[in-house]
C-alpha cells in the first residue's frame, strides 16, 4: 500500500519526487500502547473469569497487528508481565488459604491459570508461530507453566508448606486415615506438568527421602515384636500399598523408586535375621511346610540384591545336614527299602516346595540336586540299596498299582539313580537281583521291567542295558525251549517230574561258581534227557547246571496223612529226597549224599528244620543253630493251615559283609578296563596330552557311570605305559604321548 | 437440531460466508478457527448473529475451498503472496503448502518458476530443503529460499568460498567452507535458515589442538552424523565426522597413502550399509577415486580407481572419465557418468571390477557447447536423473530407460540440481537464474 501511494504522487507531483521519500508513513505513536492496553484488558479480564464479553476475533486481530507491526517485543514483555502480575495475586489467595484448603486453593487455581493460559494462548496464536521461533523465546504455553513455577510452586511461601502438606497427607494415609486422593492426584499432576525436573526436586527426593526414614523405624518395631511369617506379611502389604499409591496418585516412574526404597529398608537390611529368625525362620517354615510363608519369602527376597541366594544358601545347607542324617542314620540302614522311601519323601517335599513356593525357579532346582547328589554319595551302600528297593517294588510292592503310578515310582528311582556316582555300582546290584527275579519268577510285571531297563537305557546308554536286555531275552527263549522239549519227549517222560530249565548265556547274567550237587536220581535222569535234546538242536555249546538257583515244588504227605505241596529251593528238594529212603538222616550223611556246599547246606536245613510253621524236618538236638553233629528226622507232626507252603531260604537279603567286600572288588575290576578304554579314546585323538587334562577329561568322559578315582587313573596310565601305548614325553616328563 | 448446530455465518471483510464448524475444524486446534470456536471462547458456531473478521473477503473464499477440497485454487487476481499471508493469518500455511504441489515424479514435473539472482560470479551449488525451500551457493553466499520463494537474509561463513551446503532439517543448514590461513576462518558452520545466523562453528581437532581446515563435499547420516571432506596445514586430509546434535567431533578417517579422499567431490551416506561413499574425480584430480569407508571398523570396504587404466587414445580416455558417481543401494551398484552422459555402472558387492558402460546413443559428441558442465546425477525414489548441458534426463526401470527430459530455453547450462520438498531445483551457469520444478497435484478423478 504504502509504495503504491508514493507511486502516485510520484507521477503527478514529479517535482517533489525528493519530498515524497521523506515522507514516512509514521504509525500512531499510540498505537502499540493502546492496543497493548486492550490485550491487556482482556487477560485481566480472562483472569477474573470475565471472558464471555470479550471478542476473540478482535483480541487476535490485534495481537497479529502488533506482531505484524514489529512490537513483538512489547507484546511478549508485556504478556510476561501482566501474567506475573496475576499469579502473584493468585500466589497470595493461596498463601491465605488456612489448613486442609491450602492444596484445594492451589488446586483450584491451578485450574483456572491453565484455562486462561489456554485462551491466552489462542490470542497470541500468530505470535507464538511467527515472532517467538525467531527471537529466541519461550513459547506462550511454556512461559505460562515456567511462572506458575516460579511464582507459586517456588516461592517461599508455598514451597516448603507445599512438600509437607504432601508428605504430611501420604503419612497419614500410611497410618491407616482416608485422604483425598482425587486432590492429590492433580496437585502431583500439576508438578509433573511442570517438567520431570520439578516432580522429582520439588516432590520425588523428599519423598523418597521420608520413606526411607517411615519404613526403617517401622520394620525396627515389627522385626523386634513379629516372627517370620507376620514380619514378611506386613512387609508385603506394605509394598502392594506403596504400588497402590503410585497408581492411584503419583507419576508411574516413581514405583521403582519407592519398591525399592520399602525393599531395602524392609527386606534387605533385615534379610539375615528374617531367614535365621528362631523357631520361625527358613528352616522352620520348611520342616513345617508353610507353603504360603514361603512363597512370600520368595517374592519379596526375590526383589533385593542376594535375596534368592540367602533363601538358597539356607535351604541347601538345611538340606544337606538332614540328608546326611538320613544317609548316616545306623538304624535306617538296616532297611533300604525304609532308607530309599525316606529319600523320596525327602525329595518329593522340597519339589513339592519348590513349586509351591518357589516359582519353580531352576535355580532352586539345581540347589536340590545338588545338595542330593552331595549326600546320596555319602553312603557307599546307596547304589545297593535303591537297587533293592526297586527289587521290592517289582517283586510285590507294586501289585494292583496302576500303570501310571507305576511310571511314577520309576520316575521316581531314577531320578535318585541320576544322583549316583557309582552307576557302575547300581547296575552290578540291579543285575543280580533282576536275576533272582526272573529265575524265582518273582517279577510282578514284565511291562514294569522292561520299562525300568528303557529309563536306564535312555539315561546311560545302550551299553548299560545291553546285558540287562540279553536277560530277558534268554528268559524267553527258554520258555521256547521248554515247549519243544516237551513236544518231543512228553509221550516217552509218562509221569516223571516236571522239568523246568531256563538256559542262561553266560556273562549276561551275574557269574556264580558252579558248585554242582547231586540231583536225586529221577532228576538227573530227566536233566540228561534235557541235554541231549538241547545239544542236539544247538550244536557247539556247553550246558552247565546251575543248582544253587533253581526251586521245586513237592508233594509230601506226613504221618497223619496230611497232604501238603512244599514249594522249595532245588537244594532243599534234594535234602528231602532223601527221606524218601530213610526216617533219619545225620548232618554227614546228608552231605556226603547231596554234595551241598557246606555253608549253602546249613542255611538249607536251617530253614527246613528250624522256622516255625515251616519245619517239615524235625532235628535233635533242638537248637537254633545246624551242628555238624545233628541228626535229622521227617517231621511226622507238620502241619499248615495251607496246602501249599512255601519253605524260604534263610538268606540275608542284604549282603554280607565278605560279600559286599567281593562286590566292590569286582567293580574295581571291572573299572579297570573301562577307564584304559577311556584313556585310549581320549590319547588316540589327542594325541599329546599332560596328566591333569587326562583326569580331567576321563572323569568327564566316565562319570556317566561311575567316578574315576585319580589314583586309579594314574595306574591305569602307567599300565599303558609299561604295555607301550603309551610313553612320557622326553622333555617333559608330564606330558603323554600316544604310541600308535 | 445438530445439523443447524454445525452451522455457521462468517462475515469476512463485508461478505458473508455460510460453513460449517465440521469444515472449519479441518483447519485444526492451533489454528484461528481452532481456537475461535474452543468452548472457552463462547463463540458457539450456529449463535446467531455473524462472526465478523476483518480479513480479505477473496482470499477467504479461496482457503474455505481449501478445508473444503483439500484442493487449492488461486484465482489470477490475487497475488500468491497475499494469499500467504492471509494464510498465515490463520494459520493454515502448512494446508496451503502441502496442497500447493503433488508428491514427486520424475516423469510428470512441470516447470513452476524461474528465480534470478544477484549474485556474481557462478553458482557453486543448489541443495533442496525438505520442506520445499532451497539454498544456493554462490562463491562466498549462500542465499536461501523458503517454500514460497522468498528469500531470507543470505549465510557466509567469514565470506570464505563455499564448497558445499546442506539442510539438516528445515530450520538448519550446513556450509563448507575453505580456510583462511591462520586465522581459523572458513571450515563449517550451522545456520539458522530463516534468520541466517550462525548457530555453531565446527571444528577439527588434531592431538588436542584445534585446526584450521577447508571443508569440502558433505553429507549428513539419519543418526544424525555430519559428514565432510577435509584439508588441512598439516596433511589433516580424510573425512571428518560431527554429531548433530552436541556439535562435537567425533571421528576422523584419515587419507589413505595415494588414495584421495580430503579433496572429495561427492559424499553419499547409504543407510542400508552404513557406510559413506567418497567419490574424488576429475578435473579436481588427474585420475578419479570412488570408495566406500566403514566408520566402525575405520576401513575402506570397497574401492576403485582408473590409476593404470589402459590408455588407448586420448579420446577413449576422456570417453571413460568419470565425471559424477551415485551409489544406488536397492541394486547394490555404483552409477556414474562421463562427460557424454554415458552412465556406467559397477558392482558394490565385489572390489576391483571395471565400469559397465551403457551403450547409448552419443549423440552429445561433436555438439559439444561453448561451456560446457559437467554431468551430475541425483536419485530419488527408484528414478535416477542426470544433468547435462542444458537439461535433465530421467532414467527409470531396471535397464535405466530414458523415461522423460527436462529442458528449458534460456539460462545456459545447468550446473547443478537438487531434489526434495517434492521439488527439483536446477541452477543454470551462465545467468545465475535457477528453475523449480514440481509435480501438479492429483487429478481430480
Amino acid at each position: 500500500m504504502n509504495s503504491n501511494s508514493n507511486n502516485s504522487n510520484n507521477q503527478k507531483k514529479r517535482n517533489f519526487q525528493i519530498e515524497a521519500f521523506k515522507h514516512k508513513v509514521v504509525v500512531d505513536p499510540k498505537y502499540p500502547e493502546k492496543t497493548w492496553k486492550i490485550l491487556e484488558h482482556a487477560i485481566q479480564e480472562i483472569y477474573n473469569h470475565n471472558a464471555s464479553g470479550l471478542s476473540f476475533e478482535e483480541l487476535y486481530r490485534n495481537a497479529y497487528n502488533m506482531v505484524l507491526h514489529k512490537f513483538g517485543e512489547k507484546l511478549y514483555t508485556g504478556l510476561v508481565s501482566s501474567m506475573t502480575y496475576h499469579l502473584k495475586e493468585m500466589s497470595k489467595s493461596i498463601e491465605t488459604a488456612q489448613g486442609g484448603l491450602f492444596l484445594e486453593e492451589l488446586n483450584r487455581k491451578w485450574i483456572d491459570h491453565n484455562k486462561a493460559l489456554q485462551m491466552i494462548r489462542d490470542i497470541l496464536m500468530y505470535m507464538d508461530r511467527t515472532f517467538i521461533p525467531g527471537n529466541h523465546k519461550t513459547p506462550v504455553h511454556e512461559l505460562g507453566l515456567n511462572l506458575w513455577r516460579d511464582n507459586i510452586v517456588h516461592s517461599s511461601k508455598v514451597q516448603t508448606r507445599l512438600l509437607n502438606t504432601l508428605l504430611e497427607l501420604i503419612l497419614r494415609e500410611r497410618t491407616g486415615e482416608v485422604i483425598n486422593r482425587g486432590l492429590m492426584r492433580n496437585i502431583i499432576k500439576m508438578l509433573m506438568d511442570l517438567g520431570p525436573l520439578v516432580y522429582q526436586e520439588d516432590f520425588e527426593k523428599p519423598f523418597l527421602e521420608v520413606s526411607a526414614d517411615f519404613y526403617r523405624v517401622e520394620s525396627q518395631k515389627f522385626i523386634e515384636c513379629c516372627d517370620c511369617g507376620d514380619y514378611l506379611k506386613k512387609a508385603e502389604r506394605r509394598l502392594n500399598e506403596e504400588i497402590e499409591r503410585v497408581s492411584h496418585y503419583l507419576d508411574g516412574k516413581s514405583e521403582a523408586k519407592i519398591t525399592s526404597v520399602v525393599e531395602k529398608e524392609m527386606i534387605a537390611n533385615h534379610m539375615l535375621r528374617l531367614v535365621h529368625m528362631e523357631n520361625s525362620g527358613l528352616v522352620n517354615m520348611l520342616l513345617d511346610d508353610k507353603y504360603e510363608d514361603l512363597g512370600r519369602m520368595y517374592n519379596l527376597f526375590r526383589r533385593v540384591p542376594n535375596g534368592l541366594s540367602t533363601i538358597r544358601d539356607v535351604m541347601t545347607s538345611h538340606l544337606r545336614d538332614t540328608g546326611k542324617q538320613l544317609v548316616t542314620d545306623l538304624e535306617r540302614v538296616k532297611d533300604p527299602v525304609e532308607f530309599v522311601q525316606c529319600l523320596l519323601n525327602e525329595r518329593d517335599k522340597y519339589d513339592k516346595v519348590i513349586s509351591l513356593a518357589f516359582n519353580i525357579d531352576k535355580t532352586f532346582q539345581n540347589a536340590l540336586n545338588s545338595s542330593f547328589e552331595f549326600f546320596i554319595n555319602l553312603n557307599p551302600r546307596s547304589p545297593e540299596f535303591i537297587s533293592l528297593f526297586v527289587d521290592d517294588k517289582l517283586r510285590k510292592g507294586l501289585k494292583g498299582v496302576s500303570e501310571e503310578d507305576v511310571e511314577i515310582v520309576l520316575d521316581k528311582v531314577m531320578m535318585l539313580f541320576r544322583y549316583l556316582h557309582e552307576k557302575d555300582v547300581f547296575e552290578k546290584y540291579y543285575k543280580q537281583h533282576l536275576a533272582k527275579r526272573l529265575l524265582s519268577g518273582k517279577t510282578v510285571s514284565d511291562d514294569a521291567e522292561r520299562s525300568l531297563i528303557v529309563k536306564l537305557k535312555t539315561e546311560c546308554g545302550y551299553q548299560f542295558t545291553s546285558k540287562l536286555e540279553g536277560m530277558f531275552t534268554d528268559m524267553k527263549t527258554s520258555q521256547d525251549t521248554m515247549q519243544g522239549f516237551y513236544t518231543n519227549h512228553g509221550a516217552e517222560l509218562g509221569d516223571s517230574p516236571t522239568l523246568v530249565v531256563q538256559v542262561l548265556t553266560t556273562g549276561s547274567w551275574p557269574t556264580q561258581p558252579t558248585v554242582t550237587c547231586n540231583l536225586p536220581a529221577e532228576m538227573s535222569a530227566l536233566c540228561e534227557k534235557f541235554r541231549s535234546y538241547y545239544l542236539g538242536t544247538h550244536t557247539g555249546r556247553r550246558l552247565s547246571w546251575q543248582t544253587n538257583m533253581g526251586t521245586a515244588d513237592l508233594k509230601a504227605t506226613f504221618g497223619k496223612g496230611q497232604k501238603h505241596e512244599l514249594n522249595v529251593s532245588t537244594y532243599q528238594m534234594c535234602v528231602l529226597m532223601l527221606f524218601n529212603n530213610a526216617d533219619r538222616l545225620s548232618y554227614k550223611e546228608i552231605e556226603q549224599a547231596t554234595e551241598i556246599p557246606s555253608s549253602d547246606l546249613k542255611r538249607c536245613l536251617q530253614s527246613l528244620a528250624c522256622v516255625k510253621g515251616k519245619n517239615v524236618l524235625r532235628k535233635e538236638p533242638m537248637s537254633k543253630d545246624i551242628g555238624e553233629e545233628d541228626a535229622f528226622f521227617v517231621n511226622e507232626k507238620f502241619t499248615s493251615k495251607f496246602y501249599k507252603v512255601k519253605i524260604g531260604t534263610v538268606v540275608a537279603q542284604k549282603e554280607s559283609e565278605p560279600e559286599k567286600q567281593e562286590t566292590r572288588q569286582r567293580v574295581e575290576e571291572d573299572r579297570k578296563p573301562q577307564i584304559e578304554a577311556a584313556i585310549v579314546r581320549i590319547m588316540k585323538s589327542r594325541r599329546v596330552l599332560d596328566h591333569n587334562n587326562i583326569i580331567t577329561e576321563v572323569t568327564k568322559q566316565l562319570q556317566s557311570r561311575f567316578l574315576a578315582n585319580p589314583g586309579e587313573i594314574k595306574k591305569r596310565i602307567e599300565s599303558l605305559i609299561e604295555r607301550d601305548f603309551l610313553e612320557r614325553d622326553n622333555a617333559d616328563r608330564r606330558l603323554y604321548r600316544y604310541l600308535a | 437440531m445438530g445439523i443447524q448446530k454445525d452451522r455457521v455465518r462468517l462475515n469476512v471483510g463485508g461478505k458473508i460466508f455460510e460453513t460449517t464448524a465440521t469444515t472449519l475444524a479441518i483447519a485444526g486446534r492451533n489454528s484461528f478457527f481452532g481456537a475461535m470456536f474452543d468452548e472457552d471462547w463462547n463463540l458457539q458456531p450456529g449463535s446467531p448473529t455473524d462472526h465478523l473478521i476483518d480479513r480479505n473477503p477473496d482470499c477467504f473464499a479461496v482457503l474455505l475451498d481449501l478445508l473444503r477440497t483439500g484442493e487449492l485454487y488461486i484465482p489470477s487476481n490475487i497475488p500468491e503472496k497475499l494469499l500467504y499471508r492471509e494464510a498465515l493469518f490463520y494459520g493454515l500455511l502448512d494446508h496451503v503448502r502441502s496442497a500447493k504441489w503433488g508428491p514427486f515424479d520424475g516423469n510428470r514435473l512441470r516447470l513452476s518458476r524461474s528465480i534470478t539472482g544477484r549474485a556474481p560470479g557462478d553458482g557453486t551449488a543448489i541443495r533442496a530443503g525438505p520442506d520445499g525451500g532451497c539454498c544456493v551457493a554462490h562463491g562466498s553466499m549462500v542465499h536461501v529460499y523458503d517454500w514460497m520463494l522468498d528469500e531470507h537474509p543470505a549465510i557466509n561463513l567469514d565470506y570464505q568460498r563455499v564448497n558445499d551446503a546442506g539442510w539438516i532439517d528445515s530450520d538448519s543448514i550446513v556450509i563448507s567452507a575453505c580456510e583462511r590461513v591462520g586465522r581459523g576462518d572458513g571450515g563449517m558452520g550451522l545456520f539458522s535458515a530463516s534468520t541466517g545466523e550462525l548457530r555453531y562453528k565446527f571444528n577439527v581437532t588434531h592431538d588436542d589442538q584445534v585446526k584450521s581446515y577447508t571443508a569440502g563435499a558433505l553429507s549428513f547420516s539419519s543418526d544424525d552424523k555430519i559428514f565432510s571432506s577435509c584439508k588441512g596445514r598439516s596433511n589433516e586430509y580424510g573425512i571428518g565426522v560431527w554429531d548433530q546434535t552436541t556439535g562435537k567431533q567425533i571421528d576422523f578417517f584419515y587419507e589413505p597413502p595415494a588414495w584421495s579422499l580430503g579433496d572429495a567431490d561427492k559424499l553419499q551416506w547409504l543407510h542400508g550399509t552404513n557406510c559413506l561413499l567418497v567419490a574424488t574425480l576429475f578435473p579436481r584430480k588427474d585420475n578419479c577415486y570412488i570408495s566406500l569407508l566403514d566408520f566402525r571398523e575405520k576401513k575402506m570396504v570397497w574401492s576403485w580407481s582408473d590409476i593404470g587404466a589402459p590408455v588407448f587414445d586420448e579420446g577413449l580416455l576422456d570417453e571413460r572419465r568419470v565425471r559424477d558417481a551415485i551409489a544406488m543401494e536397492d541394486t547394490s551398484s555404483i552409477c556414474v557418468v562421463n562427460e557424454y552422459e554415458d552412465l556406467g555402472f559397477m558392482d558394490l558387492r565385489s572390489t576391483g571390477g571395471s565400469v559397465r558402460w551403457s551403450s547409448r546413443s552419443r549423440l552429445m559428441k561433436g555438439k559439444m557447447p561453448d561451456e560446457p558442465c559437467y554431468p551430475k546425477l541425483a536419485l530419488h525414489e527408484g528414478q535416477l536423473f542426470s544433468s547435462m548441458n542444458d537439461s535433465i534426463s530421467v532414467f527409470c526401470g531396471p535397464d535405466w530407460v530414458l523415461t522423460s527430459r527436462l529442458r528449458r530455453s534460456y539460462g545456459g547450462s545447468i550446473c547443478d540440481f537438487s531434489i526434495g520438498g517434492d521439488r527439483l531445483f536446477a541452477l543454470h551457469s551462465e545467468e545465475n537464474v535457477f528453475d523449480i520444478w514440481e509435480t501438479p497435484p492429483p487429478p481430480i478423478m
